[in-house]
């Protein structure tokens, strides 16, 4: 199989030499050299067959070593990531009581601080100010009227698209917590987890981070504001209509009811630690 | 018979004295196995078609070897390691599909 260079089925003829010479030409030869001269043969008799048996051997254990190899191997994956999941857990655990153990502090904090201000009547404006400034930014917790929005991934994902997309995104909890302020919530929470002026809603991996805490779904966005009125500018508005598009594209599925009470935490504690007020020298 | 003897003792003998392959080695592995694999084949191949020569069994399984690791091997100093591996992967896999046709026509004329 000759072929001058250049043509454009080249490569084709390389594969077709492969295919062709398969079997080892040497098999060929010495299969002629053999039919040629009968009793000269380079490798006689024993030393050969103990020559085949012991490549074999050698092929047979080296089969043997890479399925060991390979089967070894599995199990190592799977407790390195078993290893790093019971990590996780015990670090979000860790979090989860020191973020209590701050929450109950806060709360003494706020009870000393509140009853050393009250012996004097400046003290008392100035607690009162302070309540209605931590109601603000989220430092008590509240209770009130309100909206809950709950958001979950697509039950079963529309066929034909990546099913890695049939999932709310963190962008889409963002678009309904800003659609809530929009449509004149006073304090908004997601899955528990109080919202404030500095919190972030952002992704790592698969995971919805608020505030560097994992969440898991369903996702329950609550807010406190008039039913009525937060349920219908939320509905209309551009957070309503972006959930309507994504429960047609992606399957999420997503539901508004209004709720008579609802209580949402105190935020962890806000520390500004650069911002200075204007004209104040730090 | 000797052939599938000597393989099964092989296999066994890996089996229960599970060798850890030292980690340089672990690149070459793969390689190997395939070079292998293309040895047994060519050889059952040589076989049916009558003209089976031990010598060039063990000198070709050998060499196959040693070249297919070099190649490797230059490969990975000249970092295109990965992609040569998949070139003598391809160049064997298809010595194989062929032998193993080859080997199907004898034994079942189709």
């Amino acid at each position: 199989m000759v072929t001058p260079s250049g043509r454009p089925d080249a490569v084709t003829a390389l594969l077709g030499q492969i295919w062709d010479d398969a079997l080892d030409p040497g098999y060929a030869a010495a299969a002629g050299q053999r039919s040629s001269s009968r009793s000269d043969r380079s490798w006689n008799g024993r030393s050969v067959r103990v020559g085949t048996a012991a490549g074999l051997v050698l092929i047979g254990a080296l089969f043997a070593v890479a399925l060991v190899q390979t089967r070894a191997a599995a199990p190592a994956v799977a407790k390195g990531r078993a290893d790093l999941e019971s990590r996780i857990g015990e670090q979000t655990a860790a979090y989860d009581s020191t973020t209590a153990q701050v929450t109950a502090l806060q709360a003494q904090v706020a009870r000393i601080k509140s009853s050393q201000l009250s012996s004097t009547s400046e003290g008392e404006a100035l607690n009162r100010a302070l309540a209605a400034l931590g109601l603000q930014v989220g430092q008590v917790a509240v209770s009130g009227p309100g909206v809950a929005v709950t958001v979950d991934d697509a039950a079963t994902p529309p066929p034909g698209t990546d099913p890695s997309v049939d999932r709310v995104l963190d962008r889409d909890l963002q678009s309904v917590v800003n659609g809530l302020w929009l449509a004149g919530a006073e304090a908004v929470a997601v899955n528990d987890q109080r919202l404030t002026a500095l919190s972030a809603i952002r992704s790592a991996g698969d995971a919805i981070l608020v505030d560097y805490r994992p969440l898991t779904r369903p996702y329950v966005v609550t807010a406190i504001g008039d039913p009525g009125t937060v349920e219908t500018a939320f509905t209309s508005g551009p957070a309503g209509q972006a959930l309507r598009v994504l429960q047609q594209t992606y399957g999420i599925r997503f539901s508004i009811r209004t709720v008579d009470r609802v209580g949402l935490p105190a935020a962890t504690a806000v520390e500004l630690r650069y911002a200075r007020a204007k004209g104040v020298a730090p | 018979m000797i052939a599938v003897l000597g393989l099964l003792v092989g296999l066994v003998a890996g089996l229960v004295l599970h060798p850890t392959v030292p980690l340089w080695m672990q690149p070459y592995l793969p390689i190997a196995v395939v070079a292998a694999l293309d040895a047994v084949f060519g050889a059952a191949r040589a076989t049916l078609d009558g003209v089976f020569d031990d010598r060039v069994f063990v000198i070709s399984f050998l060499a196959n070897g040693l070249v297919a690791a070099l190649i490797v091997f230059l490969g990975d100093q000249l970092g295109v390691g990965a992609q040569l591996s998949t070139g003598v992967v391809v160049v064997l896999s298809v010595r194989i599909f062929a032998n193993v046709a080859a080997i199907r026509r004898q034994l079942f004329g189709a």
